[in-house]
């Protein structure tokens, strides 16, 4: 259970998200939707404990990110930020093995003929899906992806959805910001349209 | 073939470096052999030779810390400022009279000077906002340029006969190693190689960007601060006792990811490696072009280092992204 309580958040001066509250299930898929520059990924970022809010408090299962170290945050939430470069020739495989186990991730997200590829050839799509499965080997209770599905032809979407559903099935807490209207989401169990 | 290439052509050059000289040395292999037979050979040739491949390991791994931490292509010592650092410390401490050229006090001198410049170019490139490569880049080369200018007056500032000195050093030689100063280039390069090796998986992560690694676990600055420490100590090691030798950190780690793939930890043994052969050769032919004269060693490294620095922003390719 994610509990966001009263928070504000600034950055670079402005005011992002003032005074907001919210409870995010265990075991379901929470979509927060927005125009560009509403507050999505910074709200996405306060929970993943990038960003600490002026005010308010964030908890995951009564952990605060903020105040939680590295490692052990590493091992209740996992993030996939919406533009993942990679710099160095690593390959697929070298890269999701960064963060967990590879195989089965790579099998249900439709990247194991991708495996030995280097990701600094890799298309948009094939670079954001890499980044999901990483977030995903990392086996969290918490799964944290920013525009999953923002590059991704209609294929990849439906085997991304899949992926999630089967995941709060199994428990996992999965927040998504997503760019869609709110018809297109029936894949989510509850809309964050807050910022709308 | 390809992977024992360099093992190999170390081996080579290191006998090619002991063989060649101005002095022929009689029954070369029976003295190489016999420890203390031939003056020459085993006072000067294989002391220098040894340093030769200690420094080249040092600053090969110095430079593999500098493109870890920083996530940066361009990144290595003599860019970042730890280079001008280490030499600053030496300077400033071998003029007072606090130290010798070559001796522990000098080596942690420079250590001192390399970790206090790196961490300036850091605080200055962060200044605004979040650590970025074109500023960090951008800061590293103005902090080393103040720095080397401030080394250069005071080397012009002193005596004729400790100017020369301290100048010769400066452009980086080998020629003034002994059997004594190899001790502590050893040290730092054993601590410093060992401290690298430990790190070299969160470097790995650290190639994600800032925010990926901590999302996977990973403590940033203090990643950072280790690799900076790791950095200074083999930087500061070998600047301090043989001067400044420039590229050899830019391009022997590029040199080696060719050749052995981006996983760090593989690359440290194979770093050390193509550092250790450059310097000797740059080494042998700085002694053997111009006989009796001798060539300012830094003046080889850079025409061997910089085809490949223009390399990484001409030419694609899938082991560093630059574009």
């Amino acid at each position: 259970m994610i509990t966001i309580n009263e928070i504000t958040i600034v950055r670079d001066g402005r005011e992002i998200i003032y005074d907001y509250s919210e409870q995010i299930p265990a075991g379901s898929i929470t979509a927060i939707v927005g125009p560009n520059g509403c507050g999505k990924s910074t709200l996405l970022a306060a929970i993943a404990g990038d960003i600490a809010p002026i005010k308010g408090t964030i908890t995951i299962d009564e952990l605060h990110p903020i105040l939680t170290s590295p490692a052990q945050l590493a091992q209740i939430r996992a993030v996939a930020i919406q533009n993942q470069s990679y710099t160095l020739g690593f390959t697929v495989k070298q890269i999701i093995e960064m963060a967990g186990p590879a195989e089965e991730v790579m099998r249900s997200l439709d990247l194991t003929s991708l495996a030995d590829r280097v990701v600094t050839t890799l298309s948009g799509g094939e670079a954001q899906r890499v980044s999901i499965a990483a977030a995903i080997a990392q086996r969290t209770p918490v799964l944290l992806l920013d525009e999953p599905l923002a590059a991704q032809d209609v294929r990849s979407r439906k085997r991304i959805i899949e992926v999630l559903k089967k995941l709060a099935e199994d428990g996992v807490s999965v927040v998504v910001v997503a760019h869609s209207n709110e018809s297109e989401l029936t894949w989510a169990d509850k809309v964050i349209k807050q910022f709308l | 073939m390809k992977k024992i290439a360099p093992a190999i052509a170390l081996v080579i050059a290191t006998f090619v470096a002991i063989y060649v000289g101005t002095a022929q040395i009689d029954s070369f292999w029976s003295a190489l052999f016999a420890p203390g037979s031939n003056e020459i050979l085993w006072q000067i040739r294989i002391p220098r030779v040894t340093a030769a491949l200690i420094v080249g390991a040092s600053l090969a791994l110095a430079g593999l810390m500098a493109q870890g931490a920083c996530n940066n292509a361009l990144a290595e010592p003599s860019i970042l400022g730890t280079t001008a650092g280490a030499a600053l410390g030496t300077v400033i401490a071998v003029l007072t009279g606090l130290v010798q050229v070559g001796s522990m006090g000098a080596i942690a001198c420079g250590a001192l000077g390399a970790l206090a410049a790196t961490s300036l170019t850091f605080k200055l490139a962060n200044l605004r906002s979040q650590l970025s490569s074109f500023a960090l880049i951008i800061v590293g080369i103005a902090v080393s340029a103040s720095i080397t200018a401030v080394v250069g007056l005071l080397s012009a500032m002193v005596t004729r006969a400790d100017a020369r000195s301290i100048s010769f050093w400066n452009f980086g030689s080998l020629a003034l190693i002994t059997r004594d100063n190899l001790v502590g280039i050893s040290i730092t390069a054993i601590v410093g190689g060992f401290i690298a090796w430990k790190i070299s998986p969160s470097l790995d992560r650290l190639s994600l960007g800032d925010a990926t690694a901590f999302h996977i676990g990973i403590d940033v600055p203090r990643v950072r601060l280790i690799a900076l420490v790791a950095l200074s100590l083999l930087a500061g090691g070998a600047v301090s006792t043989v001067g400044s030798i420039a590229f050899i950190g830019l391009a022997a780690p590029h040199i080696a990811r060719f050749i052995y793939g981006p996983i760090h930890r593989n690359l440290i043994v194979h770093t050390a490696i193509i550092g250790a052969l450059l310097v000797v050769v740059a080494d042998t032919l700085s002694r053997s072009v111009a006989q009796p004269n001798e060539l300012p060693i830094g003046l080889i490294t850079s025409l061997l280092g910089a085809p490949v620095l223009i390399a990484l922003v001409t030419v694609k390719n899938n082991v560093w992204k630059t574009q």
